[in-house]
């Protein structure tokens, strides 16, 4: 860590030599594992795979359970990324690498583009100094020191476990990854900041046979520190499968109340909310949030936090990807808007503090240090109310319980919060208990109306990435199979 | 890169593969009439896979001394090891000739040769003109993307390959405001393209932002579309989406390879309308963003996947292509140097058919105009959802008013039968904004069709 800030200090002072007014340098490392494994012991009970017949048609032998198809990664990623500003004109540039000579290049070709483009004139200036007050730094040295071998025999015992729970199942996957991640921020303006942390995902998924009908679902754990049973996710992931045999279309379409399990929620609430209250797009008339603070924008049940300081938060950090402070900032308190999130560039230009949410992390695609700074939640929690999912399910008198995975959520419209998903783990609700399960049907609606017609919260948070759900209610959404 | 795979055989390898990457991504963001950001990425590294037993090994290293490289190359024997001992099927490589040559895209005013002012002129000329179209224009949102530098490959059984990748995108969003409404439609052009694409007449940057603030002020006024069953005609953007995630993913082979995907054990069999033939290649010429080379060194072949309506082809990996008995197609891709290569798609489109895109829509009678597309998933079951960012609602086989985000669901499978007309409007395009994604990797590719109607699809709508 020591000596990635040395090269920051350097890279600054480059930057300085070729007259910049300010310049900022993002470290960041990354050691990273994934293991993924496919479980392919069961697909003989499907029937036989042309071509590969010979090979499948002999798995659900006992003795070969445990052999499948392993996928591992495993590497260091390591880079900067600078701004260089001169006259509040920007120049971004990254590279992927620590060493000296390419860093002070990367620095070279900031400046050059911050020497030749137009001003922004909403630039104001790089965050300053200030001490961090949350502990950040989750480390958990089980997660560093876990080797692809250990994680392999993770994977492969999550796939046994599930493909055990039901002679239908024809498919178990399990993957797990395992990251350690150091990163720091020098400006010139006194900001000299870093932080580690680890983090551990594990995912089941699971296909299950029976006559015609296939069915599919899955679960998963998003942690800081190590997570030494992964039994019952496999569990579950089998038996939320086979949950959904015997599926029915609705006779009719379904225009009432839904509810949602705590990650279909999320799924929704991820895509949708954390465009809507970033103040970027809100100054830019991309949010339906403009000029609603203090205003009633959700049912008096709703209350929403982020909260980047939260102890084991998946999102937890001692500072943001600028060097600002995490913080915990309401956002909706009974159903009045109270807060936007913002990064330093947001704020400034309307003389607000940054709420410590500027994030340089994107889900697919580049590397942290290739990515400037946007604006994300660190834990976004919709606050918890009452009950479990049966709970909330046994105050419906007819209606319909989405679970799992929405096909299309990410396809969200996020400036209108219109949604129209997919569900392929959906159940017919008739007087407070499910009926039976339905084949994939649509779910559409508008969030932000949802959020004014929340019926109910349950009490079973959820961490999906950096926002945190329970499951709910919805009173008025359109279903149709 | 010789001496790395040298280093592999060296710790026991039986076969050695080094991709090398020198790659630089620019990004021009304009918001309103202001420059918002102007960045640049480079991306320089080297990665390792190794085969060893039954079983492989990857890892990869950004630092690049012999120190460094030669550890990523002990890390992937490392893995190689210790899959071998949880695998199953044994993983080996179809044999390919072993080919040395480079390749690259001749194109006139390739981005590297044009001054970051005038990329930049082309998103103020977006925004600008998007602003004029009316006041309720509330936001333009206009961004110029590049990619492009050097990708090298070597193995150890003597191929050694490099090309010059390019690809070019502008897209511009435009969000209108009336009242409490708020709705946003947009448009891009982009391929394996010199910046003169943009003298065109039909992608000047006045001309996509006008299209994209027409459709955004259009939908102001538009009504929710119905959910249920209709007849749609289907534009060339969202047909490249269907042939892509519906088609194009469940033809991959990893996928086939465990019985994951419903074509396996399909090849063969009739599973669409004759009209409809489904190609992957890796150079198209009508468009789309050129691959000539896939991450295992196999030349991009021009695959028909489906042909007629009948599965003739998978995409395959040498990997894929062994296990199955078939020939490698050139589909194995990784998003960068710090990824094993996978099955991926390059191009993937429908092909043109006889119809007049006039006719099929006067023919549709009743039903929706389904244009444009935010992209859409795909399930392993074949249960597909797409979004299309436009829609009208047509009658007597004329649009009669704009559609919200209309959301298109149902079976692959089962809409692949129902495609009645194939329109003669061949297009293929690919940005360097986004692009595929497929177990955590990004691959960019380039999608494409005619307009396709089709009978009775399930759109799913909040009305």
């Amino acid at each position: 860590m020591e000596e990635l800030l040395e090269v920051g200090n350097k890279a600054a002072e480059h930057a300085q030599k070729l007259g910049v007014d300010e310049a900022e340098i993002f470290f960041y490392m990354q050691d990273h594992a994934s293991v993924k494994f496919v479980g392919g012991i069961f697909a003989s009970r499907g029937g036989a795979v042309k071509g590969i017949k010979g090979a499948f048609m002999r798995l659900a032998e006992p003795w070969i359970k445990k052999k499948g198809l392993p996928i591992i990664t495993s590497g260091i990623k390591a880079g900067v990324g600078i701004r260089a500003v001169i006259k509040k004109a920007i120049g971004f540039s990254s590279v992927s690498s620590i060493e000296e000579k390419r860093v002070l290049e990367a620095v070279e070709e900031a400046v050059k583009i911050a020497k030749i483009r137009p001003p922004d004139p909403n630039w104001v200036s790089l965050p300053e100094p200030r001490k961090p007050t949350g502990q950040g730094g989750i480390f958990d040295k089980r997660i560093s020191d876990l080797d692809v071998e250990k994680m392999l025999d993770l994977c492969v015992d999550c796939c046994v476990t599930a493909g055990d729970v039901d002679k239908r199942i024809t498919q178990a996957m399990a993957m797990i990854s395992a990251a350690s991640v150091s990163f720091g921020i020098v400006n010139t303006k006194g900001v000299e900041v870093c932080d580690r942390g680890t983090f551990f995902t594990a995912y089941v998924y699971t296909k299950a046979k029976s006559g015609d009908e296939e069915v599919s679902s899955g679960d998963f754990i998003m942690s800081r520190t190590f997570a030494e049973d992964l039994q019952p996710m496999a569990l579950n992931a089998s038996q939320k499968t086979i949950e959904c045999f015997g599926r029915k279309s609705l006779p009719e379409k379904h225009v009432g109340p839904v509810v949602f399990e705590n990650v279909s929620w999320n799924q929704l609430f991820s895509r949708v909310f954390t465009s809507g209250v970033s103040a970027l797009n809100v100054q830019e008339n991309r949010s339906v949030y403009k000029g609603r603070i203090g205003k009633q924008v959700a049912k008096e049940n709703v209350s929403m936090i982020d909260d980047g300081a939260l102890s084991d938060g998946f999102g937890t950090t001692k500072i943001d990807d600028e060097g600002v402070p995490r913080q915990k900032t309401p956002i909706i308190e009974k159903g009045i808007l109270h807060n936007f999130l913002y990064d330093n560039y947001a704020a400034k230009r309307e003389k607000h503090e940054s709420t410590g949410n500027a994030s340089r992390q994107t889900f697919f695609g580049a590397a942290a240090y290739a990515n400037q700074p946007t604006i994300k939640p660190s834990n976004l929690i919709l606050m918890p109310n009452k009950g479990d999912l049966e709970k909330l399910v046994s105050e419906i008198e007819e209606g319909i319980l989405v679970k799992g995975g929405l096909l299309g959520a990410s396809h969200s419209n996020v400036v209108t919060g219109d949604f129209s998903v997919t569900a392929d783990n959906a159940f017919k609700i008739e007087h407070g208990a499910v009926v039976y399960p339905l084949k994939p049907c649509t779910v559409a609606g508008n969030f932000y109306e949802a959020l004014n017609s929340i019926i109910s919260i349950g009490n079973d948070l959820k961490t999906n990435l950096n926002v945190m759900c329970p499951s709910v209610t919805i009173e008025k959404i359109v279903v149709s199979t | 890169m010789d001496k790395t795979v040298q280093h592999a055989l060296r710790v026991g390898a039986k076969f050695a593969e080094v991709k090398g990457e020198d790659t630089v991504t620019r990004n021009i963001e304009a918001v309103n009439k202001e420059i918002r950001t102007v960045s640049e990425i480079r991306n320089v590294g080297i990665g390792v896979r190794v085969f060893y037993g039954k079983g492989n090994g990857f890892s990869f290293s950004n630092i690049l001394d012999e120190e460094h490289v030669f550890r990523a190359v002990e890390t992937a024997m490392k893995i190689a090891k210790a899959s071998t001992k949880k695998t199953l099927i044994k993983l080996n490589l179809a044999a390919v000739k072993a080919v040395q040559e480079k390749k690259s895209t001749k194109v006139s005013k390739h981005p590297r040769d044009v001054s970051l002012n005038e990329k930049k002129d082309l998103c103020l000329r977006q925004c600008e003109t998007a602003m004029e179209i009316g006041k309720r224009i509330a936001n333009t949102t206009s961004v110029f993307g590049e990619y492009h530098g050097t990708i090298y490959y070597a193995n150890s059984e003597g191929t050694k390959v490099s090309y010059e990748p390019l690809l070019i995108g502008l897209r511009i969003s435009c969000v209108a405001k009336k009242g409490k409404a708020i709705v946003d439609a947009r448009d891009s052009h982009g391929g394996s393209l010199g910046l003169t694409t943009f003298e065109e007449e039909a992608h000047t940057p006045e001309k996509m932002a006008e299209n994209a603030a027409k459709w955004a002020l259009e939908k102001l006024t538009a009504k929710p579309a119905p959910a249920g069953k209709f007849n749609a005609l289907i534009d060339s953007k969202l047909a490249g989406v269907l042939a892509h995630e519906s088609f194009g993913h469940l033809s991959e082979a990893d996928f086939v390879m465990i019985g994951g995907s419903p074509l396996t054990g399909k090849i063969g069999q009739k599973l669409g309308t004759e009209i409809i033939t489904i190609i992957d290649e890796g150079l198209p010429e009508k468009g789309g963003y050129n691959v000539y080379f896939d991450d295992e060194g196999v030349p991009c072949n021009r695959v028909e996947v489906l042909k007629k309506g009948v599965l003739t082809h998978y995409l395959h990996s040498r990997i894929t292509a062994k296990a199955l008995k078939m020939e490698p197609t050139g589909n194995a891709r990784s998003q960068d140097y710090s990824f094993e290569p996978i099955v991926r798609m390059r191009n993937t489109y429908f092909d043109a058919g006889d119809w007049k895109p006039e006719e099929a829509l006067s023919e549709l009678k009743e039903g929706i105009y389904a244009a444009n597309t935010a992209g859409g998933q795909v399930q392993a079951t074949g249960t597909f959802l797409f979004k299309a960012i436009r829609g009208y609602w047509i009658e007597k086989g004329e649009p009669k008013y704009p559609l919200r985000d209309v959301a298109l669901t149902g079976n692959i499978l089962e809409l692949l039968k129902n495609v009645d007309a194939v329109c003669n409007d061949l297009k293929i395009s690919s940005t360097p904004f986004g692009g595929c994604g497929k177990m955590d990797q990004r691959a960019f590719v380039g999608t494409g069709g005619p307009h396709l109607r089709v009978k009775e699809v399930l759109f799913g709508g909040a009305r």
